[in-house]
């Protein structure tokens, strides 16, 4: 028996948090600005455990700069029994957060380097967690080549934002969308229809993958087919995690858990595991 | 160290520690079971202590993971609290071995479960040699010896009269010199008839198991790469009734939930046992799910215990109990799913 750890900190002990500010994206996904009561400090890519207080508790990776650490912005598209609930809920009261759990991205591993992001749907937001940490060392990468697709124009999540993005110096932005309306004038079609022609150096290229498992799945087919290595596609496995401290055995892949292990992992480490995509 | 005590000493003893250790030994249940099933009770100060020839019903996991526990108050730093100490006889070596998977889990990897830990800490495991086995035991097969050599506090191995105890941790040695007047230093003969006696069981335990055809150990991980899209798992699977039970009952299944509950204003987080065999098991909110069919979850069970802990602690986790194919009202056997996939699969290799 290993008891070499003298620490009596509670891993479950869920701290306080206020609902500050509620911001509606689209009609199924609102960011919610968190004000935590006691330091809270996460790493781009990592996820926290969020708590309606005597209700329920469900895994998101925040959507905030983690350089900002007085609040926490998670975006959450209404999916389940949580987010309505969530989304149903008013500024001010108190919810819980455990963590940060996971790795996150490895920012080191990117420096140097074109990073192509790829998101789908509500998958842009830990990549705007991603973005901004990536915006704010901007000298440490070679291009920041941002590729989105939602199902519709109504869709799309950080609409003002995507413009701003895409004026900055060294980034590259693209949106589509599934299904086309007179509202919008951009590009239709999936996301893998704007993976065409990366104006990237794929000797020095990492892509970063987050969306739905099946958006995912076709679009690191279409990088495999580009001529990504799979050691440089980045992908966001969506798990159900409960504890995310490796403990509860949930959100297993493999010989992996998706919440101390990942939950980004490359294709590499995916790629000869049964059924990832499900 | 070596020590032997008479029985009457021994139940002297445990009655002394009943006054500052919550106690618990498995008990003969009567039941009227073929076998008779032995079941963990809180040590009465009036009876005397019985000796448990096989492994109780229990894992030894229900002392240290509860199926429901409260593990953390909104929003206090409150301190942890533990149920205070225990001493735990009657506990086999396959427990202790399958407890090395509980402790993996809640004492390492990321961060440590520290009420896990303060059980842990507080309890004292007094540990016996196997004198009888169930039709169900199947240690040897796994390398696991009907007797302990580590990982307990103190080992009482039955002589024809009294029992040699072992000392096997310096909190127990401590325990015995308090007491010294219960015990002797054994003498080479009293442990040279232990060995006889621990000789005598494998050789009883091997012969009852050699007409099963049990897998070798080090082919398991193998069985569950090459097996994966066998369709073992839909045959066993077709009597499984998700009941957990399996994984309820495993000394090495560690699998839990957190949950919320309210009591009056104060909200609580709680933990509850969780089971793979649960069709809401991998559930993600939207409702997709990756263990859809009980075939995958069955499978599930077996790539956890026989891949993922080969791969992350290097041994596979079961430690040959039996206790899930006891409880099983599918009647799926562990031994049974392992045979067939390597029939299936070494189907060449037979004569």
């Amino acid at each position: 028996m290993k008891l070499e750890h003298p620490s009596m900190k509670n891993i479950y002990r869920p701290i306080e948090a206020s609902i500050e500010e509620i911001i509606t994206e689209t009609p199924t996904i609102k960011t919610f600005i968190l004000r935590p009561k006691e330091p809270f400090v996460f790493r781009t890519g990592q996820f926290i455990e969020l708590s309606l207080p005597g209700i329920g508790e469900a895994p998101f990776t925040p959507s905030s700069d983690p350089n900002k650490t007085e609040t926490i912005d998670v975006t959450i598209m209404n999916a389940g029994r949580i987010t309505s609930l969530l989304h149903a809920s008013k500024n001010n009261i108190s919810v819980g957060i455990r963590g940060p759990y996971g790795k996150g991205y490895p920012l080191d591993v990117f420096k140097g380097k074109d990073i192509v992001i790829v998101g789908g749907g509500v998958g842009l937001a830990p990549l705007r967690s991603l973005l901004f940490s990536l915006f704010g060392d901007i000298d440490s990468y070679r291009k920041v080549v941002l590729r989105y697709g939602a199902r519709t124009a109504n869709d799309i999540v950080f609409k003002q934002a995507l413009p701003e993005w895409s004026k900055r110096e060294k980034v590259d932005v693209v949106t589509t969308v599934d299904i086309g309306d007179p509202s919008w004038s951009g590009n239709v079609g999936l996301v893998t229809t704007i993976l065409k022609d990366l104006p990237v150096d794929l000797n020095k290229t990492v892509a970063v993958v987050c969306g739905p498992p099946i958006m995912m799945k076709f679009v690191t087919l279409k990088l495999l087919d580009t001529g990504f290595k799979p050691q440089d596609i980045y992908l966001s496995m969506e798990k159900n995690m409960s504890c995310g401290l490796g403990k509860c055995g949930h959100c297993r892949i493999g010989r992996f858990y998706a919440c101390k292990d990942g939950p980004v992992f490359t294709y590499e480490e995916m790629k000869d595991l049964h059924d990832i995509w499900d | 160290m070596v020590y032997y005590t008479e029985s009457s000493q021994l139940n002297d003893f445990i009655h002394r520690l009943a006054k500052s250790y919550r106690i618990f030994y498995p008990a003969p249940k009567t039941n009227g079971a073929k076998e008779i099933d032995y079941s963990y009770v809180q040590c009465n100060a009036k009876e005397g202590f019985v000796f448990n020839p096989y492994r109780a019903v229990e894992p030894l996991k229900v002392f240290f993971t509860y199926t429901q526990e409260e593990v953390s108050e909104y929003f206090t730093p409150e301190p942890q609290q533990g149920p205070g100490k225990a001493i735990i006889f009657g506990v086999k070596n396959c427990d202790i071995v399958g407890h090395r998977i509980q402790d993996f889990v809640f004492l390492e990897g990321v961060d440590v479960d520290s009420g896990y830990r303060l059980k842990r800490e507080n309890t004292i495991l007094i540990t016996s040699d196997c004198t009888e086995f169930k039709e169900v035991c199947h240690c040897l097969a796994w390398d696991i010896m009907p007797y302990p050599t580590k990982g307990f506090d103190l080992n009482l191995s039955p002589l024809t009269e009294g029992y040699l105890v072992e000392v096997g941790s310096p909190k127990a040695e401590a325990l015995i010199l308090e007491h010294k007047d219960c015990f002797a230093v054994a003498k080479e003969i009293q442990v040279s008839a232990r060995k006889a006696k621990r000789e005598s069981l494998v050789e009883r335990l091997k012969k009852h198991l050699a007409p099963q055809h049990l897998v070798p150990k080090d082919s398991v991980q193998k069985l569950m790469k090459d097996g994966y899209q066998l369709d073992t798992w839909k045959q066993f699977m077709l009597t499984c009734v998700e009941c957990g039970g399996c994984n309820f009952i495993c000394d090495t299944c560690h699998c839990f939930l957190l949950g919320e509950t309210k009591l009056g204003q104060i909200n609580k987080k709680i933990r509850v046992w969780d089971s793979c065999l649960y069709a809401n098991y991998a559930r993600v909110a939207g409702g997709a799910n990756p263990l859809k069919t009980r075939a995958a979850r069955l499978r599930f069970r077996f790539t956890k215990k026989f891949d993922f802990f080969v791969d992350n602690l290097g041994v596979p986790a079961c430690c040959g109990c039996g206790r899930c194919i006891e409880v099983c009202p599918g009647k799926i056997d562990i031994r049974e799913v392992l045979k067939d996939l390597a029939k299936k699969l070494f189907a060449t290799n037979d004569k």
